[in-house]
């Protein structure tokens, strides 16, 4: 029996876009950190990217395609890695799907957050999002909660670093 | 609406980014700078693994052997302070974290899954962890 699948215009986007986000993800990976726990986060301008242009939808397709195959492709899948890579895309498509809501009234549709409005709230749920099961799973330990301020304040700086790149992005792609 | 080049920041973006600024301070406040959890320590909490911590007094002078995961640990407590004294741990920074004063400084040896933290008398409630 031969399998047939037939694809559309939208497949293709996703695939495209999911390939950009992995490969991204796989090479930052490659990166040691000067912080355990803290990563640039360079797959999720790609996430933010998609959020805007092609909506919620595709943006979740993408990010949990991301997750499950660069886990895949690191040796990390269903590893607590994994757990907390996964928690972090969720909690922070989340957040963007929650912020957007009310600026989808066309009266309030002009006031809508640029791209890093949305990045800086982005990476603030996906850090605090990640802390919150390492603590609740992994290290049960209130002294833990010494370390979430350093965490937010580079979530913070990331944040408004990949909310430029995604406007800068977004520019580019509106010019041509 | 504020441009810098050819990015654009608009003012619900600088709204998002004061509150994001607010947020972080507040943390540093609260899990850096809280008096309530820096005050004078009067016992002290001595936790293996996932079991419920053990309290003992500061005001009494004296030396605790904890069996841990791979070995025994060595805790000492002086002058309402304490400290490690040994792990059986190859890197020993439980020993180099030195003497614990002030109520919610913490020292842990992970190898061994020791971990030792000073309480005050007015935390005894932990608002993040529940009561205790």
């Amino acid at each position: 029996m031969k399998l047939h699948f037939t694809t559309n215009h939208q497949d293709h986007r996703v695939a495209l876009l999911a390939a950009l986000a992995i490969t991204i993800h796989i090479i930052e990976a490659a990166f040691p950190s000067p912080l355990p726990g803290v990563k640039p986060g360079l797959a999720n301008v790609v996430t933010l990217f998609t959020f805007l242009r092609y909506g919620w939808q595709t943006a979740l397709q993408v990010s949990l395609l991301r997750v499950i195959i660069s886990s895949l492709v690191l040796g990390t899948f269903l590893s607590p890695t994994f757990l907390l890579s996964l928690s972090g895309a969720l909690l922070s498509l989340s957040s963007l799907f929650l912020l957007q809501y009310p600026f989808r009234q066309s009266f309030l549709h002009k006031y809508q957050p640029s791209a890093i409005g949305y990045a800086v709230s982005a990476s603030i749920t996906h850090m605090s999002g990640q802390f919150l099961v390492a603590w609740y799973f992994f290290i049960p330990h209130p002294g833990l909660f010494k370390l979430l301020p350093i965490f937010i304040t580079f979530a913070v700086i990331l944040g408004i670093v990949s909310g430029i790149i995604t406007q800068l992005l977004i520019n580019q792609i509106q010019q041509r | 609406m504020l441009t810098i080049g050819k990015v654009i920041f608009k003012a619900t973006d600088i709204i998002i980014l004061f509150a994001a600024c607010a947020l972080t301070v507040w943390l540093y406040s609260t899990f850096w700078f809280d008096s309530t959890q820096q005050g004078e320590a009067e016992t002290l909490l001595v936790q293996f693994a996932d079991n419920p911590p053990t309290e003992y007094s500061l005001s009494e002078e004296r030396v605790i052997t904890v069996e841990g995961k791979i070995g025994s640990s060595l805790i000492e407590i002086k002058q309402g302070k304490a400290r490690f004294i040994h792990s059986s741990c190859r890197n020993q920074f439980c020993v180099f974290h030195g003497w614990l004063t002030v109520s919610g400084d913490t020292a842990a040896c992970l190898p061994n899954r020791i971990s030792i933290r000073l309480k005050g008398a007015f935390s005894d409630y932990d608002a993040l962890a529940g009561s205790q």
